[in-house]
């Protein structure tokens, strides 16, 4: 069984054709470059705050942008996603604001934009648990009878192994329900490769759960976004859940301080750097003259701008008051967590000077 | 303000770099993550970019000097703003290695090493913030009931539990008691048992109105007011005497504050004298043979550095006269209208110290060898003279003897420890005529004096007791066939 | 007023919370065609159809998992793990979070489910039939967990469990399915008992026994028996295992001043332990003896001919009364 990997744009940036995925002319492929630039400055930029100790930590998506803002722009206003922890590009084109992706990771609070108004679930750090939020609110939506609506959701080719995924495979052939499970396949899971998951290509395990399955080239926005969309319409359409693997690697660390020059060659990154998903489309804009230096010049500046403004933005941010600790635990009430709290603050008044 | 740039470690745990080649110079211009220096690990060439943006002012190690992690390598003046970054580098470069502390101008602030999935550890602090004010105590409950039963209406009228209604004719019980119990700490209701004082009579001076330690003593001594017969109480003389206060040159009278020890005394004594009922009786003894025992026991190497004396042997016939007569170690539970019978022999030996009379006791002394019996008095007896024994010496007795021969008398009626059955005393040992074989010669004599608690022992069992003890005393080999 | 076993009210309790809410979804395992391994759903899947009673495949993370996705979608879901042995595959997605969702995103997200357990032993089971694992849910704080006792409280605490924005953890006595009494199924949901609150089934002078779940009627009958020995107990059904209301047990062992806690579920690190230390330090003052326990050994649950030594029956429920007098 050969493995075939969809795709419709080279890493030298040339245009090839599929089948079975068309891309209409309206594909806005100016717009997708554009925010690959700015979300990979944003990840830039966030490795140095953390680097600062502005930040706890930061899961950096470097070398993942055309599986995420393919896929992301996919997406209809009305579709549902749930990311893991490391999908900020597809958080940027569900409209929420970097900062409140920053604000997670500086340790400010747990992830608090709202869900419904930006059809973004909260990022999930247990692996692999959103695929059964996902398949549940996709049952949701088939008792709505909302055939509008899709849900996408994320997860890395480590969470494969984790019973969740798998429950979440089995409910949703079994319901029909119209959900695409998007595996980024960045061939790492912190430092177990991809092989050590599984001996089977990612993208066949849906065939055993009775669904379709396909592998697509992760570093090719066009081939994501055509694949998605694909996939989405499906959904709505009641034909069911899709496995979509995107083929593509992590070129920054697990997270900011882990240290992959422990489990991979230097070699291996060089190899997977001539396929940069941003260089190809640069390549492909320049070449055709769809795009001239102006242009990227502006998108480079506008870059710079919002990493500035994202480093001002972090560093402004306030630490949460300490008596904010014991809101939003339950919506009713509970007289133990009440007298917990006025103890706290009874002491906290206690202290003969306020704490540096 | 000028900023200091150290080398950080790059990779995981490397100590050095060497410095390859500058990029900037002092004067120029420098923006953040722009790349200052290039160097050269055990492991790869590595570019380093600055966190700083502002003007290089000095280059502090020249290209080709191997450089320990943590030097400082660049100066950089960074005009002041807010928000400015803290000393660290912020490479742009993807697949990083091991990053570097934050490093701060401020030599006190300590390091957090940021760990995979967050900022690290935090040194906690070593010394405690000032507080205003005591801690404060949380809320306890009313000791007054509250109001109706809270809890749903269906219970109270006969509850339906899975089947089980209450049986007809079964009645509901009435609502809860309307006194309200007495307020105490567990150690001060155990006090009140012993001491045989009803707590719900005492009014509480602690917290939230409840009984304390002191309420319940006071009130024990307050319960009569029966004075104390000398004899029995052979405290030290004036030593006791915390203050002397006497009313213009020629006082009639002398007024003699009652504090510490003699205080407790009075009050443990009054408590006792007035509670349990006392008989007490006497036998005169031929402790000649005891007294040659005595002797022979000094000679015995079992016996090297240890005082025998007649009161060891007097202790030993007790303790086996209490293995034959158990319900004489004992004490009177008021509360649980019981009597409960103590296993361990704790033997109380009456001491004069100089705040006053102690009674501190020997733990176990049924089960220690003569010797070892012999040693624990002397401890004990000793460490109450000088004025270090502890509550845990004085507390817990079960039974006491009191050698009164010290004072030159022969017998009296002691006052039991509160919370015993019996007490021994014994007099002076003299020399007296006496009946032996049907003649007459001068042999040791002594006298028992034994009171007793009437509710626990009567006089039968009493008698038992002071016979066994003079039998034992007459005939020491009798100690030995009844161990 | 209907004479009602347990398992019935609870059936009457989920029907009348199908009919009032549309967003109320049953589903687990068995639970529609069969009606559930004890018929607690029985009918339901008939009168109100397979999308809101659904068999789900064999899989209780899952259970838990897609319940919160479908409440992410505005739906109230009452999840049946099918016994307490097994919801332990559910837990990540109890604690990790059902429980923690609503704190995580500052309160924009609610998660109004139940995960209704059948719980304890009595019934001669083999392994992972018989368990009490109530503490582990009730010291993970954003759940509120609650235990009904009798065939009234199971009509109302149902009810009240879904109507609430909470998650609950919902436990069922499984030894008592089939206790019967009379319930007031007429009563309007506003008049029962408050999720949080404890309710006093039996007033008392003497000791205040403290108790859930199968252990209420066990406690009732120890009362009743103990008046003979002239002992006047009070009988308190915590219904509410978390929060615990310390309101009503404080008041309590104020007038009684001796506690004693009943539960099946091992003494060592319990429910009991969390309410001896509150009582102690509450009514310090008042109380005559320590606050007693009686519940399970320490040992994995035994095998169903030993169980009688496990489970706190009437005797050994007395003899710690009488133990707590012994002070």
């Amino acid at each position: 069984m050969t493995t075939e990997t969809i795709q419709l744009l080279t890493p030298e940036g040339e245009r090839v054709d599929h089948p079975e995925y068309p891309l209409g002319d309206d594909v806005d492929i100016k717009g997708m470059y554009r925010d690959m630039v700015l979300v990979r400055r944003i990840d830039t930029e966030a490795v140095a705050l953390q680097r600062q100790g502005e930040l706890g930590l930061w899961a950096p998506l470097l070398g993942q942008e055309a599986a995420q803002i393919g896929s992301g722009r996919a997406l209809s206003a009305k579709d549902m996603a749930f990311p893991s922890y490391r999908e900020h590009g597809v958080a940027w084109c569900r409209g929420v604001d970097p900062v409140k992706v920053i604000e997670l990771f500086r340790g400010v609070n747990q992830g608090a934009w709202d869900p419904e108004e930006h059809k973004f679930h909260l990022y999930t750090i247990v692996i692999g648990d959103q695929t059964l939020h996902a398949t549940g609110y996709a049952m949701g939506i088939q008792r709505d009878g909302a055939e509008d609506e899709a849900v996408i959701t994320y997860f890395g080719d480590g969470a494969t192994s984790q019973g969740d995924v798998s429950e979440a495979f089995a409910w949703a052939s079994v319901f029909n329900a119209p959900v695409v499970f998007f595996c980024q396949n960045n061939q790492f899971a912190i430092s177990a490769p991809s092989d050590r998951q599984s001996r089977n290509p990612l993208y066949r395990r849906s065939s055993g759960f009775g669904f379709p399955g396909v592998r697509v080239d992760g570093n090719d926005v066009l081939a994501c976004y055509a694949v998605t969309r694909q996939a989405l319409r499906n959904a709505r359409e009641g034909q069911g859940p899709t496995l979509i693997e995107a083929f593509t690697y992590r070129m920054g660390a697990h997270t900011t301080t882990d240290d992959p020059t422990r489990y991979r060659l230097a070699s291996e990154l060089e190899a997977w750097r001539l396929r940069d998903p941003i260089e190809r489309v640069r390549s492909y804009l320049a070449r055709n003259g769809l795009a001239d230096s102006t242009f990227f010049a502006q998108v480079q500046t506008e870059a710079d701008e919002l990493a500035a403004k994202l480093r001002a933005a972090c560093l402004a941010l306030p630490d949460p008051p300490p008596l904010a600790l014991f809101d939003h635990v339950y919506a009713g009430e509970n007289a133990i967590l009440d007298a917990e709290r006025a103890q706290y603050a009874a002491y906290l008044e206690g202290f003969a000077e306020a704490a540096r | 303000m000028n900023k200091e740039f150290r080398l950080p470690d790059v990779g995981e745990g490397l100590t050095e770099a060497d410095i390859v080649s500058w990029h900037v110079k002092p004067g120029d211009t420098v923006t953040i993550n722009q790349v200052l220096v290039e160097i050269e690990t055990a492991k790869a060439v590595v570019e380093l970019p600055s966190p700083y943006a502002g003007t290089v002012t000095a280059l502090l190690v020249e290209e080709g000097q191997t450089v320990d992690v943590g030097t400082p390598i660049i100066t950089v003046d960074v005009p002041s703003q807010e928000g400015a970054a803290p000393e660290a580098p912020a490479p742009a470069t993807p697949a990083e290695t091991e990053p570097e502390p934050a490093q701060s101008a401020e030599p006190l602030k300590q390091e957090r090493q940021p760990v995979l999935v967050g900022y690290g550890v935090k040194p906690g602090s070593t010394s405690r913030r000032a507080r205003k004010k005591p801690p404060t105590r949380p809320g306890s409950y009313p000791a007054t009931p509250s109001g109706p039963l809270s809890g749903g209406g269906p219970a109270l009228s006969g509850p339906f539990i899975g089947g089980v209604g209450l049986p007809p004719g079964v009645p509901v019980p009435p609502q809860a008691r309307t006194s309200p119990r007495a307020l105490a700490k567990p150690p001060v209701r155990r006090l009140a048992r012993d001491l045989g004082v009803d707590l719900g009579e005492v009014p509480g001076s602690g917290p939230e109105g409840s009984v304390t330690r002191q309420d319940v003593e006071r009130a024990a001594s307050e319960a009569r007011d029966r004075s104390i017969s000398p004899d029995e109480a052979p405290a030290a003389e004036p030593d006791a005497v915390a203050n002397l206060s006497q009313r213009g040159p020629a006082a009639l009278e002398e007024r003699i504050a009652v504090r510490g020890v003699r205080k407790h005394t009075a009050a443990a004594m009054v408590a006792s004298a007035f509670t349990a009922p006392h008989v007490t009786e006497f036998l005169q003894v031929d402790v000649t043979e005891t007294m040659a025992a005595v002797r022979r026991a000094r000679e015995l190497p079992e016996f090297d550095g240890v005082r025998v004396s007649p009161l060891l042997f007097v202790a030993k016939a007790l303790l086996v006269a209490v293995r034959r007569h158990p319900l004489v170690n004992s004490s009177w539970d008021e509360a649980a209208q019981e009597i409960v019978v103590k296993r361990p022999v704790n033997l109380g030996i009456a001491v004069a110290a100089e705040r006053g009379l102690l009674v501190p006791n020997v733990k176990g002394a049924d089960a220690l060898p003569l010797a070892d019996l012999a040693r624990s008095i002397d401890a004990v007896a000793a460490t109450a003279r000088a004025g270090k024994a502890t509550p845990a010496d004085l507390a817990g007795g079960t039974i006491t003897i009191t050698n009164v021969g010290v004072f030159g008398v022969d017998a009296g009626t002691p006052i039991l420890m509160p919370g015993e059955a019996a007490i021994l005393a014994f007099g002076q040992v003299r020399d007296l005529p006496w009946v032996v074989d049907g003649e007459l010669a001068v042999r040791k004599v002594t006298t028992l004096s034994l009171s007793f608690d009437h509710r626990i022992v009567d006089g039968e069992l009493g008698s038992a007791v002071l016979r066994d003890v003079g039998s034992m005393l007459e005939d020491p080999v009798r100690m030995l066939a009844w161990s | 007023m209907t004479r009602l076993t347990l398992s019935r009210a609870l059936n009457e309790g989920l029907r009348r919370s199908l009919e009032t809410d549309p967003k109320v979804m049953i589903m687990g395992e068995d639970v529609g065609r069969l009606g559930g391994v004890f018929r607690v759903t029985d009918g339901l899947q008939k009168d109100f159809g397979e999308h809101r009673v659904v068999d789900t495949p064999l899989a209780e993370s899952a259970i838990v998992g897609t319940a919160i996705g479908l409440a992410l979608r505005g739906y109230r879901p009452v999840c049946e793990i099918q016994f307490d042995g097994f919801v332990f595959p559910a837990t990540d997605q109890i604690v990790s979070q059902l429980a923690k969702m609503r704190y995580r995103s500052q309160g924009n997200v609610a998660l109004p489910i139940v995960i209704r357990i059948p719980f304890g032993g009595g019934i001669g089971a083999v392994e992972h039939h018989s368990e009490s694992p109530e503490v582990f849910f009730a010291h993970t704080a954003g759940l509120r967990v609650v235990a009904c006792a009798d065939p009234a409280e199971a009509f109302s605490m149902i009810q009240l469990a879904i109507a609430s924005d909470d998650p609950v953890i919902f436990f069922e006595p499984k030894r008592r399915y089939w206790d019967r009494a009379e319930v007031d199924t007429a009563a309007p949901l506003t008049d029962a008992l408050p999720l949080t609150a404890a309710r006093t089934v039996l007033p008392g002078d003497d000791v205040t026994l403290l108790c859930y779940g199968p252990m209420v009627r066990s406690c009732l009958e120890a009362a009743i028996a103990a008046r003979e020995d002239g002992r006047s107990i009070e009988v308190i059904d915590l219904r509410s295992l978390s929060p615990i209301d310390m309101a009503t047990i404080g008041a309590s062992v104020a007038r009684t001043s001796r506690c004693v806690v009943v539960h099946e579920a091992p003494v060592y690190a319990g429910l009991g332990a969390e309410i001896a230390a509150r009582v102690t330090e509450q009514c310090f003052y008042h109380l005559e003896a320590p606050v007693l326990r009686v519940g399970g050994f320490a040992i994995p649950y035994p095998a169903a001919r030993a169980e009688d030594h496990y489970l706190p029956d009437l005797d050994r429920i007395l003899d710690a009364v009488d133990r707590t007098f012994a002070f």
